[in-house]
């Protein structure tokens, strides 16, 4: 070594205190760097999730590579404090960057404290406005900081960081099981590991915390880690209240999993509507009772982005023309949502004081509506004809294109290229949107009881499932919009109902439905209903029918039983609707049972029967290649359970106990001393094991062995020592021990 | 008496071990009938025979050092001469001496004590190291050099030395290097009660050592040479033998040469002959090396005797 060489080592040691040195590798250190990334790894995965729905992650992944570096290198020179302090300006320069991107508006302290709670409570960040900048804004300083201690050896405060982060997105519940369990495990493995580093330990003592991690694993796949459904939600309006999922039998519940007055909706499997009366509406028309739309479509689901605003900030009216709609709602039970027809302008009535506006125009009360607090809405309805829809063109404004044309980066090339197939003929997005309304209500049945597909809900639906509901229709028709540039929007909302009288409708739980709207430059959204009305309404009444049978409790009111007034407006024809009487007749079907019979295939039979083939089928297809979660953690809980195998001495023991009973037979010298050896584990379980010196014939002789041992021990010495063996011999001798073995 | 090597080639083709186990068996019979007890001793020097090797034999005097040599010797109907070193001993006395024959005229060689297929060298360390040394180069050159000639000694050719244990005045030890050319040291020993008073019993009277007669020939005993030298070692004696010579360097401060690694071989091949075995097994390796390693060994300030050191390498080297 020469001097310089000397003075540089020394000087990298008096640098640092030993403990912390950075230099030296072992695999201990290895094996804690992993479980530093196993961390990192698990909010990165969210995130990475998160950024994969609105956009390329190409930028995302340059950062995180790069913050990478940026921590090992600074590892290097950087003190601990100054660490610190870098990642706290990270933090607050991405934030300020973030906040200097969005509109004037949206800077509210108390309302952004307000969110921040909402957002620990299950608020998925995909709510979040402008979310790649925020996700780029608040990657770097916890993968930083994270990564800069486990380099620096501080693997406990470099698993509180990566853990707070990842426990951050589990509230936001956008952290999955899988993501989850990923962190915790990490976490563990971090600690743990790190400890055994810090002290010194072997390797060998690892095999304790991958028995801890293999534990945690298989309890888990037991005991979920994870609440799947919050029991109370934190919402910026309306505060705490408990969650309406799953809670489908109260009465203050809105439609389950099809229609929510959160910013979330998530796509689900079999689904059961409720016959009860939610609203009476009067109204000089019939419309579509719109609840709320959504704008960020998630591969699994509908997010709305951004907050709820005044109702003064955010209501209006159409690009276009448009005719007013006077609308009073009456709910009879306690309910989240206030339906309004689009484009609701104007929200008067004892109920009024509680409307805020969605950023998507939607009405959304702040508190749960008691029954009969009537409110009534004016809406603008947009009036406008087949030929100005065909002739308004693509010219959409900026902020419409950049909210409505996402689709997750991981959506699959094919759902664009069937659509593009399909839609070939149209000349516009008019009739674009028509052929592929057209073509879902002809080729897909409907059905409420379907399973939840794994993966891309629209590419599900358009390859794989051959029925679902409306959430299913509007879900992929959207999506097929927007794979062929046309912005759309997912909306939910009520069907008209049962007219009761002239100017009244009484809508029910199973109403509830989901269609799509299409923005077309200086008319605004139009609606599309892609889902099959004839097979809707069938089981609707049956339903219902079913419903009165049993008497359950508030399916019909005073005049609702006397029967149809007349029926609702077909939403078959997306723009219909605008004219307001393409009559479906449904009366017939009170009387006659489902008059569609020749063209529609039963649903009551249908639904049953080939309902579970279709489970089944779709169950089968469930079983793919596991995620890149769900094999890390597999393969974490199999090295735990070699671990704890290992340490137990259970694998040793499971293979001896092989190896004593199970002999594949190689070539004689082999079998005969392969047969030596068992016979010897034998013996030395009997008697007592052979000493370092003694030769076999004294071992036998000091321990007095059978004649069947002694001709074993004689074959093998012969084979041993003479260098002679022949195929009789090792028969004989394997026999022998076989024997041994069983008596 | 150096004519019998033809026949023993021949002989030794169809010669078995068997067959040589069952001649090595009758010759330890008869000797036992002479010579009450010390069948192990007697085992020992038939296998050093059989290995081509030579035996020291020290013990108190009295035992029947020499009468178990003359049994032997008597048993294979071969010559044996019997050499009593004295110090004052030269060393022509025990290889002979060119001596004038006033008929021809000229020197001839009249043969020592040394020409003979078993010689007993008696209290071999009494004698000065120049006559020791002449008995030892006969040993390991199997001739003896006299005025510049060389003449080779009978074949086969054994010598059995003996070494007095209690007067240690005026005598010469066996420097290591040449106790390292005798094969074995063994020690007689007293007899057990038994043993002696049957000794007794048979002694009064007439010594029966005049009664012997020969159950081998010598050239059996040249084909029981051939067959033992051609008993399999396979490797996984070998590599035993070397790791034992390896433990007792690595732990002692003089450990067994490669010599005596050669030599227990050879013996462990006697042993296995005596059984009637083609092939050597580490029982017979451990039962040679009994006698052939304490004398070769010397501990580190002789703080521990070598038979201790000797147990220690066969209990703690691994067999396989």
């Amino acid at each position: 070594m020469t001097g310089t060489e000397r003075d540089r080592v020394t000087g990298e040691g008096r640098g640092e205190t030993g403990r912390d040195r950075v230099t030296v590798s072992t695999p201990l250190r290895v094996l804690a760097l992993g479980a530093a990334l196993l961390v990192i790894g698990s909010f990165l995965g969210v995130l990475h999730h998160v950024v994969d729905v609105v956009s390329d992650p190409r930028t995302f992944l340059t950062i995180v590579v790069l913050t990478f570096v940026g921590a090992t290198v600074l590892a290097r020179y950087l003190t601990d404090r100054l660490a610190f302090v870098l990642a706290a300006l990270l933090l607050v320069g991405g934030l300020g960057w973030y906040l200097a991107g969005l509109s004037g508006t949206a800077l509210q302290l108390v309302g952004h404290v307000r969110y921040t709670i909402a957002l620990l409570t299950g608020q998925s960040v995909l709510a979040i406005v402008n979310l790649e900048s925020w996700v780029l804004a608040v990657t770097p300083p916890p993968v930083f900081l994270a990564w800069y201690l486990a380099v620096r050896r501080r693997y406990v405060a470099s698993a509180v960081v990566g853990g707070a982060t990842t426990l951050f997105f589990v509230l936001t519940g956008d952290a999955g099981a899988e993501l989850t369990l990923l962190g915790v495990v990490g976490v563990v493995a971090l600690v743990g590991v790190g400890e055994l580093d810090r002290l010194e330990g072997s390797i060998g003592d690892a095999d304790v915390v991958a028995t801890v991690l293999a534990l945690t694993i298989l309890t888990s796949a037991t005991v979920t880690l994870v609440p799947t459904g919050m029991g109370y939600t934190f919402s910026p309006d309306t505060g705490l209240e408990k969650s309406g999922f799953g809670g489908s039998g109260t009465s203050d519940t809105v439609e389950a999993n099809l229609l929510d007055a959160g910013s979330e909706l998530p796509v689900l499997g079999s689904l059961e509507l409720s016959s009860a009366v939610r609203y009476r509406v009067q109204s000089d028309e019939s419309e579509y009772w719109r609840v709320g739309a959504y704008d960020l479509y998630t591969g699994d689901g509908w997010i709305r982005q951004g907050e709820t605003g005044t109702l003064d900030r955010r209501l209006g009216t159409p690009a276009g023309r448009a005719r007013v709609l006077e609308q009073t709602y009456r709910p009879l039970t306690s309910i989240r949502t206030m339906p309004a027809a689009w484009r609701p302008s104007n929200v008067t009535g004892t109920a009024a004081s509680t409307a805020r506006a969605t950023s998507l125009g939607g009405l959304q009360p702040t508190r749960a509506l008691t029954p009969n607090e009537t409110y009534t809405v004016k809406s603008a309805i947009p009036v406008v004809t087949r030929s100005e829809l065909q002739s308004s063109g693509r010219d959409y404004p900026a902020s419409i294109e950049d909210r409505y044309l996402q689709l997750p980066d991981s959506t699959p090339e094919r759902v664009g290229e069937r659509t593009g197939r399909l839609t070939a003929n149209a000349d516009n997005p008019y009739e674009t949107a028509r052929v592929i309304e057209n073509w879902l209500e002809e080729n897909r049945e409907y059905s409420l009881n379907v399973s939840r597909p794994s993966g891309d809900v629209a590419d599900a639906f358009l390859f794989e499932m051959e029925r679902g509901y409306c959430t299913y229709y509007a879900t992929t028709m959207a999506v097929m919009l927007r794979s062929q540039g046309i912005p759309a929007r997912m909306v939910v909302g009520y069907g008209p109902g049962q007219r009761v009288s002239e100017d009244e409708w009484v809508v029910r739980g199973h109403d509830a439905h989901a269609w799509v709207e299409v923005y077309f430059p200086d008319i605004g959204w139009v609606r599309f209903d892609p889902t099959p009305t004839g097979p809707r309404e069938s089981i609707r009444q049956t339903d219902l029918e079913s419903a009165r049978e049993n008497d359950a409790p508030n399916v019909d009111t005073n005049d609702s039983q006397r029967g149809e007034w007349t029926s609702t407006p077909g939403g078959v024809d997306g723009v219909t609707p605008i004219q307001g009487t393409n009559q479906f007749n449904t009366s017939s079907i009170r009387r006659g049972q489902i008059p569609v019979n020749a063209t529609i295939t039963p649903i009551g039979q249908t639904s049953r029967g080939s309902g579970e083939s279709d489970d089944d089928r779709t169950e089968t297809e469930r079983v793919g290649i596991p995620t890149a979660e769900e094999a890390t953690l597999g393969l974490l809980a199999l090295l735990g359970l070699a671990g704890m195998a290992r340490r137990t001495g259970l694998s040793r023991r499971a293979y001896r106990a092989v190896w004593l009973r199970w002999q594949p037979r190689v070539d004689p010298e082999t079998d005969v001393e392969r047969a030596f050896e068992r016979l010897s584990v034998l013996l030395a379980r009997r008697h007592r094991e052979r000493r370092t010196g003694e030769t076999v014939r004294a071992y036998l002789d000091a321990i007095n062995a059978s004649g069947l041992a002694r001709r074993v021990a004689a074959i093998r010495e012969r084979a041993r020592y003479s260098g002679t063996i022949s195929e009789a011999e090792a028969d004989e001798a394997v026999e022998i021990v076989d024997k041994l073995t069983r008596t | 008496m150096t004519g019998t090597e033809p026949t023993a080639a021949s002989r030794s083709d169809d010669e078995t071990v068997e067959e040589v186990g069952e001649t090595v068996g009758r010759v330890i019979e008869n000797v036992g009938e002479v010579i009450v007890g010390h069948r192990e001793v007697v085992e020992h020097i038939l296998t050093a025979m059989l290995g081509r090797g030579h035996i020291l034999l020290e013990d108190v005097p009295g035992v029947g050092k020499t009468m178990l040599s003359r049994a032997i010797a008597a048993s294979f109907d071969c010559s044996f001469k019997r050499v009593q070193f004295t110090p004052d001993l030269l060393p022509s006395d025990v290889t002979g001496a060119s001596v004038y024959n006033q008929e021809t005229g000229a020197f001839e060689f009249r043969p020592g004590p040394i020409f003979a297929n078993v010689v007993l060298g008696d209290e071999i360390n009494r004698a000065p190291p120049k006559t020791q040394s002449a008995l030892l180069e006969a040993m390991e050159e199997q001739q003896v050099t006299v005025d510049g000639q060389t003449h080779a000694v009978p074949q086969p050719f054994t010598v059995i030395a003996t070494q007095n244990t209690v007067e240690r005045d005026r005598t010469y030890d066996l420097p290591m290097a040449e106790l390292d050319r005798f094969m074995k040291k063994l020690e007689l020993g007293y007899p057990e009660e038994k043993e002696e008073s049957e000794m007794l019993e048979r002694v009064v009277g007439r010594h029966p050592i005049e009664a012997v007669e020969p159950v081998a020939t010598l050239s059996d005993l040249e084909a029981a040479r051939e067959v033992t030298a051609n008993v399999t070692v396979e490797k996984p004696v070998r590599e035993y033998v070397t790791r034992l010579a390896r433990y007792t360097r690595e732990h002692a401060e003089l450990g067994a040469s490669p010599r005596a690694s050669l030599l227990l071989l050879r013996a462990a091949q006697g042993r296995a002959v005596l059984e009637g075995r083609e092939y050597v097994i580490p029982d017979d390796v451990q039962t040679e090396a009994e006698v052939v390693y304490p004398h070769r060994l010397r501990t580190r300030l002789d703080e521990t005797p070598t038979g201790e050191l000797f147990e220690e390498t066969i209990d703690a080297v691994p067999l396989e």
